[in-house]
């Protein structure tokens, strides 16, 4: 599961057509869903699939057709700073495997899988309730947000 | 071998790793908005991790992750927004065609 | 006496401990059953759209006051299986302006979710294929992912009117997503859990001795929240009034014209089998799942909860054929300024209900 999220992952950031990265990163959106059921986490898990692929992916492949110029499809899809790009991130990657080794080696779990929604619900109108009001107000936001940059030019004055 | 919490935390550091490389080099924007959706699940599943080895207990890692999937979702919204936005003014998504404000 | 449950679990302990018997670990005779009930399930996934599709036929046509398919077989019966047949030996085109990969994938995408959609659904007393905790989440998840190959079909043909089929198709499906949902909540709220099969359990027994416990008799917040699931659900699955991706006359197939052959066949028994998947899902959350005067035994609860999911069922059918096509606009505006509001108010009243009577 994990070799086939990284090859996912590899397609998303070097496919020439962008359609293909974007199928490519639904795929491994579900895959992550699925490591995350593998974790216990199956309410998570299903609003991954929910959230992520039945939402944001979808507005993206909206966006990605509305796009498209098929004359000037396929030519290269890195800038002229990719070496220095794969440089830092290959640092950053490496910094912070050394790290996690160096800390978290050899931690095992013991515990059987449960179904959480019920304590997630609690957590969230109990202890996180003010970040739960908060992301109300910040999705209004965002709403009011698309719809304004959505309108024509001469209606949003 | 049984799954130790490293090998989680591996998997999400590479997946960062990934997701930095991409948002660096790619040219068309929406490339660029996928690169950090990326990121974004990268550190979910750390998340997840944490709260499955560390605390199994407890949830906190996964109402977390639920507010930072909806925080991802907000961000999705409004940057897919302002590419349209951009897209109808200047035909075009690639990031060296948006040079309005430079020198 | 004909009740399914105890029987089958009973066949699957004496399959496991025959096999035990002959030397195969425990773990391999578990997957063994699981892979049978696997089995099962994909052959009933597979089935049951060809019964709807033979149902529609026959009840458009009687509708329409003329017979409907008569020739193949005793008053028609294997009309679907002759289609089908046809289906698979067409010739499989491939457009040349189109992207072969999604091209090919699409129908998959499209059909892959209602496979496991069939998972969570109770068919009877003790016979639940996976008695998932998130059920119903669950099913609402793996719905979205059918939407992706909507877009992916529309994309991959390589033809404008295909492209706009399908985004609009898919704007139709995300849109109508939000009311389904919300109209579900109420039920949540009132029964605490999201396993279809405990909702189904908890809507046993009668009120007054007469009325069931059902929740579509709840006063006011059972009626809308059904109406509401069932008109969200006919948008769900691109029946009429809501067929403008895939109406004949609009657009010529919409997203799926460019398909033929196998993919076609895939996209329309992903429809009828979504069709089922909501009607099962409307008889569980709303009506009460398996429940009905038993006839001391002699009626299985599994005939109810078949009976039940094939009047809704009927009712899809119905729609089609009495109410007109609503324009792609007037959709959305009906569903984002009528269905929506109307199913936050419904939550707001069973939460109200919730909190006055507990």
């Amino acid at each position: 599961m994990a070799a086939l999220l990284i090859g996912l992952s590899l397609v998303v950031v070097t496919s020439r057509s962008v359609f293909r990265s974007a199928i490519a990163l639904t795929a491994a959106l579900g895959v992550v869903a699925g490591l995350f059921a593998l974790l216990g986490a199956d309410f998570v898990a299903a609003g991954q699939l929910l959230i992520y692929v039945g939402g944001i992916m979808i507005i993206m492949l909206f966006a990605i057709m509305f796009s498209h110029r098929p004359a000037v499809g396929l030519d290269r899809q890195t800038n002229d700073q990719w070496l220095w790009g794969a440089l830092f991130a290959l640092a950053v990657a490496c910094g912070l495997i050394v790290q996690f080794r160096a800390v978290y080696r050899g931690v095992f779990s013991t515990t059987v899988s449960m179904p959480t929604t019920i304590s997630i619900g609690r957590l969230l109108l109990g202890d996180m309730v003010v970040p739960f009001e908060a992301i109300s107000l910040v999705l209004l936001a965002a709403l009011v947000g698309a719809v304004y940059f959505g309108m024509d030019y001469e209606e949003r004055l | 071998m049984t799954l130790s919490l490293h090998h989680f935390l591996m998997l999400s550091a590479i997946l960062f790793g990934i997701g930095i490389y991409g948002v660096l080099s790619r040219r068309n924007i929406l490339g660029i908005l996928m690169s950090i959706e990326l990121m974004f699940n990268a550190a979910n599943i750390n998340l997840i991790a944490f709260n499955h080895f560390l605390y199994p207990n407890q949830v906190w890692g996964q109402g977390f992750v639920i507010f930072v999937m909806t925080l991802a979702a907000a961000e999705a919204v409004v940057g897919l927004s302002l590419v349209l936005a951009i897209y109808r003014n200047i035909k075009s998504v690639y990031t060296e065609k948006l040079n309005i404000l430079h020198g | 006496m004909f009740e399914l449950g105890p029987i089958l679990s009973h066949v699957f302990q004496v399959l496991q401990t025959w096999v035990i018997g002959h030397g195969v670990p425990p773990l391999g005779a578990w997957i063994l059953a699981k892979a049978i009930q696997v089995g099962v399930i994909v052959l009933l996934v597979s089935l049951i759209p060809m019964v709807l599709v033979y149902a529609e036929r026959k009840v458009s046509a009687f509708m329409q006051a003329r017979l409907g398919p008569m020739n193949v077989g005793p008053y028609g019966i294997l009309q679907t299986l002759a289609d089908g047949i046809k289906l698979i030996f067409k010739e499989d085109i491939i457009p040349i302006g189109s992207d072969r990969i999604v091209h090919i994938l699409a129908p998959m995408v499209v059909v892959a979710p209602v496979f496991i959609c069939f998972a969570p659904l109770p068919f009877g007393k003790g016979l639940v294929p996976i008695d998932l905790d998130i059920g119903v989440l669950f099913i609402f998840a793996v719905s979205g992912v059918s939407t992706i190959g909507v877009l992916m079909a529309g994309w991959g043909s390589g033809n404008k009117f295909s492209m706009l089929g399908g985004v609009r198709g898919a704007a139709q499906l995300v849109s109508y997503e939000v009311p389904r949902v919300l109209s579900v909540v109420p039920v949540l709220m009132f029964y605490g859990t999201q396993s279809l099969h405990g909702i189904a359990m908890a809507q046993q027994g009668r009120w007054f001795g007469v009325i069931p416990k059902w929740f579509i008799f709840y006063p006011v917040i059972g009626q809308i929240a059904f109406l509401i699931f069932l008109i969200a659900s006919v948008a769900e699955t691109n029946r009429t009034p809501f067929d403008i991706p895939e109406a004949e006359s609009e657009l010529v197939a919409g997203f799926h014209t460019e398909f033929s052959g196998l993919k076609f066949a895939l996209f329309f028994l992903a429809e009828y089998a979504y069709v089922f998947v909501s009607s099962a899902m409307a008889v569980a959350l709303f009506l009460g799942g398996d429940d009905g005067f038993s006839a001391g035994g002699i009626i299985p609860s599994w005939l109810w909860f078949i009976g039940k999911t094939f009047a809704i069922v009927f009712l899809f059918l119905w729609f089609r054929w009495t109410f007109p096509r609503l324009r792609v606009d007037r959709l959305m505006q009906f569903c984002w300024q009528f269905l929506l509001p109307w199913s936050i108010v419904n939550i707001g009243l069973a939460g109200l209900a919730v909190l006055l009577l507990k």
